[in-house]
């Protein structure tokens, strides 16, 4: 892969990355209907707006790589929205969660260097 | 049964119903993001020599049924992914829907012939048993509810 296959390919997690926070955001405020309906909405709409620039420069890229090949650059993910989640969220991180995301990390890195 | 309020931030009791269980709807986004893959992957090659035009956007891909199939099952398994999201927190739900690093590998291998190394083998299992240890705390909050 090129340079500037690899940086897009990296734009396009942190796009995922931040539209799956604007959607738990917006999910998170579901039970407050109908006066908390502005708030879904915005994240919702913002979340589909980030994933749906994903959407179409992950096709791009399908175009032109391997599926096999590309796929493992969303192995970023995992640690990224977990420390997204902590930070944004206010989720609680357990040590059994750290423990799982290094595993499936680290798994992906195989993946990705095979 | 536990407050709503006691839960953890971003958890809430799962709503009754077997196909409404959120672990259940994880399994079955998984499986669906899995197919849509498979699916984009064939509208992509398919339409990979019609020029560039659109560059590093795949919009050609969308002149074929394959990529418009794949959406379908896209769109599909966000319906349930906002589902899951409303219950289950997202430091919970994302790393169990990476079971689509183990599941698109197998069936990339099984119906695009791409080849699967015995390093992405190991991979593999690696992510799956991340992806239990991840399972098993959390369905024991979930028996807690």
């Amino acid at each position: 892969m090129t340079a500037i296959g690899i940086t897009l390919a990296v734009v396009c997690q942190l796009l995922l990355v931040v539209g799956q926070l604007l959607l738990k955001r917006g999910m998170n405020a579901v039970d407050a209907l109908p006066r908390n309906a502005a708030k879904i909405g915005g994240n919702l709409t913002l979340g589909i707006l980030c994933l749906t620039l994903w959407f179409f420069l992950w096709l791009g890229l399908l175009a032109k790589w391997d599926l096999s090949k590309l796929f493992p650059f969303e192995g970023m993910d995992p640690a990224l929205l977990v420390i997204g989640a902590g930070v944004f969220l206010k989720e609680k991180l357990t040590p059994a969660t750290w423990i799982g995301i290094a595993l499936i990390s680290t798994g992906i890195a195989l993946v990705s260097a095979s | 049964m536990t407050e709503p309020a006691q839960l953890e931030a971003g958890r809430r009791p799962a709503p009754p119903g077997w196909f409404l269980n959120p672990h259940l709807q994880i399994g079955l986004g998984a499986v669906l993001v899995t197919v849509s893959e498979l699916m984009l992957k064939k509208g992509a090659s398919a339409t990979a020599d019609t020029t560039a035009v659109a560059g590093w956007l795949g919009i050609a891909a969308l002149a074929s049924w394959w990529t418009w199939a794949g959406i379908l099952c896209y769109v599909l398994s966000f319906l349930s992914w906002l589902h899951v999201l409303r219950y289950v927190p997202l430091s919970i739900a994302f790393p169990l829907i990476n079971a689509v690093h183990v599941l698109v590998p197998l069936g990339a291998l099984l119906f695009l012939h791409e080849p699967v190394s015995l390093k992405r083998w190991m991979g593999i299992s690696l992510i799956l048993i991340g992806i239990v240890a991840i399972m098993r705390p959390a369905a024991t909050v979930e028996a807690k509810l």
